[in-house]
């Protein structure tokens, strides 16, 4: 697949993506749906991670801490908001 | 998603732009961390409020916003493939298409705010928005600071400065730009949708 094609197809990953997540909160708010929420949030990042940033073909000790970055962070927000609910 | 290069097996792996900007990505990263954070703790200390103060934000122009940013990063990286075949003149079209996509973020932002500060949902109303202006009035100046240097690499273009053998200082001012539409897709769940 060329370069431009495959940022093509992140990008229109990253537009569905961004329809589901505005689509799953229309169902409710429920810690599931919050869970749901935030996967496709870590999702998006690493699409533009590996996508458009190429971290795909960058050392792996990089491609890593920036994949890592978007996972903990919504792991954290969502321990966070599941531990208070 | 594998590409001609790496079906052959014969690519080394890279890490694009300067090693500077990376170390700055991650100090850029770390502190939205910290802020996306704070919202999250408060909110799971104020439920209620943020929940009520949410409404009061319109989820379709986030996802405006979203989706504006995401072409504009769209845009970005297809003009780094132009540089890398020593294309820059077609490099500086599509930056100039990326200046445009993001500048629809930036009048939708700008309206956003206007019709908050018109309605008296000001930084001092509540928590929440306190929390909203500070994480998104942030993130917006790095957006204007974004397309400042997608103007300035569109210049350099135009000028035929940049081809395949010199495009570190291009890809650095492009992983800026990626970075900036990063963080946007943590934020954008966490302020107007997460309940």
């Amino acid at each position: 697949m060329s370069v431009s094609r495959v940022l093509l197809v992140c990008w229109a990953a990253l537009a569905t993506l961004s329809v589901c997540t505005v689509a799953l909160a229309h169902f409710g708010a429920t810690s599931l749906l919050s869970m749901a929420i935030l996967l496709v949030a870590v999702g998006k990042a690493w699409l533009i991670t590996d996508g458009f940033m190429e971290m795909r073909h960058a050392p792996r000790l990089w491609r890593r801490l920036m994949l890592s970055w978007a996972l903990v962070l919504a792991a954290v927000v969502g321990l966070t908001l599941e531990v208070v609910r | 998603m594998s590409t001609s290069a790496e079906s052959t097996g014969v690519f080394r792996r890279h890490l694009p732009g300067d090693l500077a900007m990376w170390f700055f990505i991650l100090a850029e990263l770390s502190v939205f961390a910290i802020l996306i954070l704070a919202f999250a703790v408060t909110q799971a200390l104020k439920p209620q409020m943020f929940s009520e103060s949410r409404l009061l934000l319109n989820t379709s122009t986030g996802l405006a916003m979203t989706l504006s940013l995401l072409t504009a990063g769209l845009f970005a990286a297809l003009a780094q493939e132009q540089v890398r075949r020593s294309r820059p003149r077609h490099g500086a079209v599509f930056l100039l298409m990326a200046l445009l996509a993001a500048s629809v973020y930036v009048v939708l932002k700008l309206t956003e705010y206007r019709h908050l500060l018109a309605s008296g949902l000001g930084m001092e109303h509540n928590t929440f928005f306190t929390l909203y202006w500070i994480l998104t009035g942030f993130h917006f100046l790095h957006v204007l600071l974004g397309m400042v240097i997608l103007g300035w690499l569109a210049e350099r273009c135009r000028r035929g400065l940049y081809d395949a053998s010199k495009r570190s200082g291009f890809e650095s001012g492009v992983l800026y730009w990626h970075m900036v539409d990063l963080i946007w897709v943590m934020l954008f769940p966490l302020v107007y949708v997460l309940s």
